[in-house]
This record gives structure tokens, sequence and C-alpha cells, in this order.
């Protein structure tokens, strides 16, 4: 098991429960991070003090919509004057010409995300609300004006998965983006009481997978994704190639819940001020900042060393694992997604099951891995 | 630079003290990030702006075991590339 620094590299924070919008599969809403109230700025900014002191090197804001904020550029300066550099997560539609010149300003910007979700506005604001497309659009514009680097991220879902190549064109082509990152709308937050609409189907999931892999050769590897179909079907295609050569998994460690390596350097924190191991573990409560040493509970509290054995867990030990000739190559998904199918983050998650996806989408291990029946 | 010359960390830049005395190096003002051996570590914790190179090499002699005959050649140019990378600079004694 890899050991502990001293202190998170990165911490990740929900600045604010407070949004403009409420999109349909939107995570935090209706989770256990979405919680009555904000934090006051000046408990912030004491807060960043203490990752100051901390050598943190990176901080993430997220909510909510953290330009909701009216304090956020006195937010954000206290973050740079703390010798840390920063990401926003943002539907970019608060996101104005005085603001954009601000973050550039700071130089500490390591990229504003800004979620387009379609390459029209009845694709894009068919989960997120009226009148989001050009607003959003707008904000990477005057970013990219600024020269403040803003990274796209696109959530693929049941309403979108046809217009991919068209997004990929929009964001590439016409908006001269480097890259774009995809992920998909997961049972999490909102989207579990949408899910019929909007997750995708096993066929949207097969044909996001073919569509975005046929992308992102015609765009030379500009598509990243580090979940979602994307990064599924590059994982899942190296699992059965493996399993039929019977050869050893390389430097990913499988057959274990090893997944996630996030609680090995990051720490999350709630609106209301409530350290987590993750946003998508939001009820795990772990301690209040500027109340609880950082250093303390990120090295000694009891929940993050049981989520930091989580990797030793072997998935052979699970019921639903018995059987299957691809445990020495799995890793057991999410554990926040985990969390929210299972009721716990210590066992596979069932959204990450090859087996299950081939059994659903009636597709063999041979055609899978030849990417024959995986074409619209 | 004449080893005489006092160096001290540059303060915008963050020193990290990571397992088994090892440390990272971060620029937030470029996003670089080194990696230091525990005798790059202890130069660097040193860099107070009152010690020079040649105190530096004294100090790893005293510190350390089975230090190289060169010590002073090794942490000038050790000294030299914090300094040139701009997490340390020169400061007149």
């Amino acid at each position: 098991m890899p050991r502990v620094m001293r202190t998170p590299r990165t911490i990740e924070i929900d600045i604010t429960n407070r949004c403009n919008l409420r999109c349909e599969y939107c995570y935090h809403f209706s989770s256990e991070g979405d919680v009555a109230s904000d934090l006051p700025t000046d408990e912030w900014l004491a807060f960043f003090d203490e990752l100051g002191r901390s050598s943190v090197m990176e901080v993430t804001l997220g909510g909510g919509e953290p330009f909701v904020r009216e304090d956020i550029t006195e937010l954000i300066d206290g973050i740079v004057r703390n010798r840390m550099r920063y990401s926003v997560l943002s539907n970019g539609t608060l996101i104005t010409e005085d603001q954009a010149a601000f973050l550039a300003g700071t130089r500490r910007c390591n990229h504003i995300q800004v979620s387009i979700d379609g390459s029209a506005p009845e694709v894009h604001e068919s989960c997120r609300g009226a009148g989001t497309f050009r607003r959003a659009v707008h904000a990477i514009e005057v970013l990219q004006a600024h020269g403040v680097p803003v990274a796209v991220r696109v959530t693929v879902h049941h309403r979108n998965v046809r217009d991919l190549p068209n997004i990929a064109r929009f964001l590439l082509d016409d908006l001269g983006l480097p890259s774009f990152s995809t992920n998909a709308a997961s049972y999490l937050g909102l989207c579990r009481d949408h899910s019929a609409g909007i997750a995708l189907t096993v066929e949207d999931r097969v044909l996001a997978m073919t569509t975005l892999e046929s992308l992102n050769e015609r765009y030379g590897g500009r598509i990243q994704a580090a979940a979602g179909p994307l990064a599924e079907v590059r994982m899942w295609r190296e699992m059965v190639r493996k399993t039929a050569e019977g050869s050893a998994m390389g430097d990913c460690a499988g057959g274990c819940l090893s997944s996630c390596g996030g609680v090995f350097s990051k720490l999350a924190v709630r609106a209301d001020g409530v350290y987590i191991p993750c946003t998508l573990l939001p009820g795990t409560v772990l301690g209040r900042i500027t109340v609880d040493d950082l250093a303390d509970l990120w090295s000694n509290h009891p929940e993050l060393e049981r989520l930091r054995t989580r990797q030793t867990l072997p998935l052979a030990g699970f019921e639903e694992c018995g059987g299957c000739d691809y445990i020495p190559y799995c890793r057991g998904g999410c554990p926040g997604l985990s969390y929210t199918l299972t009721g716990s983050p210590y066992r596979p998650s069932p959204d990450a099951c090859l087996r299950r996806f081939l059994r659903e989408s009636g597709l063999g291990p041979g055609s899978f891995l030849a990417g024959n029946g995986v074409t619209p | 630079m004449p080893s005489a010359c006092r160096i001290v960390a540059n303060p915008s830049t963050v020193f990290r003290e990571e397992l088994d005395d090892w440390a990272l190096l971060f620029n937030p003002d470029t996003g670089a990030v080194y990696g230091l051996n525990p005798v790059g570590a202890f130069i660097r914790k040193n860099m107070d702006g009152r010690h020079s190179v040649r105190d530096f090499a004294d100090l790893v002699t005293e510190h350390f075991e089975d230090v190289s005959p060169e010590v002073e050649k090794e942490v000038s140019a050790f000294v030299e590339e914090l300094v040139e990378k701009g997490f340390a600079e020169y400061r007149e004694s």
C-alpha cells in the first residue's frame, strides 16, 4: 500500500452550496453534500492560511457554482496569497469579462472548467436549462481572450450521446480548444431522481464508447477521460485482452478495490466546512476546518485510514464477483458511486462491472476486443 | 558565484517535506515541481540567508555519512540549479 504524505497535496472544496442552475444529473444536489449554509469569507480565508502553512499545493473550487459567491475574487486572492494554485469547476454562466481579467492576473490558475453538454442550445440545455448554452460559450471565449486556461467537461448522457461528433467539432474546431474531457451522468445526486431519462442505457453506452474512440482517433488524442465511456472502453478492452492472454496487468494493481488513490493525496471540504474524503463521499464526516488540525486529521483519522486500506480488499471475497474471469484485472470502480449504488464504499461498484456490461450489451469478449459489434 | 555568497530561499515558492526526509519544491507561479533527496532537502531547509555554499558543504559533511570529497562542488551545482529555477537567490554577504 502506498505510504501517506504528511499533508494532502490537493484540497477539493465545495466553496458554496448555492447554484443558479439545477442540472438534472447534478451529483451534488440532493446528496449528503447538499448542506444548509455556506461559510463566511473570513472562515475560508483562515482555512486557506492553514493550507498555506501545511504546504498544500492546489485547491479546486466547486460546489454549487463558485461564481455565485460575491466574494469569489477575495477567496481566490486568499488562495494565491498562500502560495497555492487553483482550479474552478463552473457552469460558465456567471463568468464576466472582469472576472476573466482577474483570473488571468492571478497567474496561478490551473484551469477554469466549464461544462458543455451539446453543440447547440437544444442539446446542451436539455439537462441544464434554457439560456445556459450561449452564456457558457461566452465564458469560454472570454476566458480564452484573457489567456486563462479553459478545460471543458462534457458529461455524456442519454440526450446528448448522438451529438458527440458535433460537440467534438464545435469544441475542437470551432472554439479551438486544445482538448476536452468526458465523463457520464452517474447515479449520484439529482441523477438518481431522473435516471430513467438521462443515464446512459447499455445501447447508449456502447454508442458512446464507439463514437468517442473514433473521434479521439480522428482528433489525435485530444479527448480525455478519467471516467465514463471513453475511460471504460480503454480499460475494459485491456482487461479482455489480458484475460485472453493470461498476462499480468502491468502496473495497474488488479484483483482488489484499488481503483481510487485519491485518499493518498487529496482531501475534500463541504460547503459547511466539514472535512470529507471526497466530494463523492459527502456523508463521511471527518471533522471541521479551522477546528480540527489538518495534518493531524490527514495522518490519523480512522476513517481515512480505513479508506486507504480499501485497496487491499480482494474482489474474490465479494459474492457478486464470484467466478468472474476478470478479477485479476479489475479494480472495483469508484468508491463514491459504489456507495450510492450499494450503500458502502467498501464494495465493488456494479456500474464498473465488465462482466455485467458484456452480459447486458450482448457483446462477447471477442467482438468487444476487436471493436466488432460496438458500432452504432 | 563566490562560494562565500549567502543563499536565501525564494519565499514565494513552497517547500513540502514528504516521507523519509525527501521533499518537493513547488513554484506556484509556474506549477513546476521538483523532488529533492534528503541531502537536497536538508540544504533547502538551511537556505535562510545566513549560509553560503561552503557552509552547506560543511553542514552536509557533519550530518551525512559517506559524503563525497567533491561535496562543495556538488552543493554549488545544486544551489546554482535552484537559483536558475527561481527557488533561491544569492545574497551578497
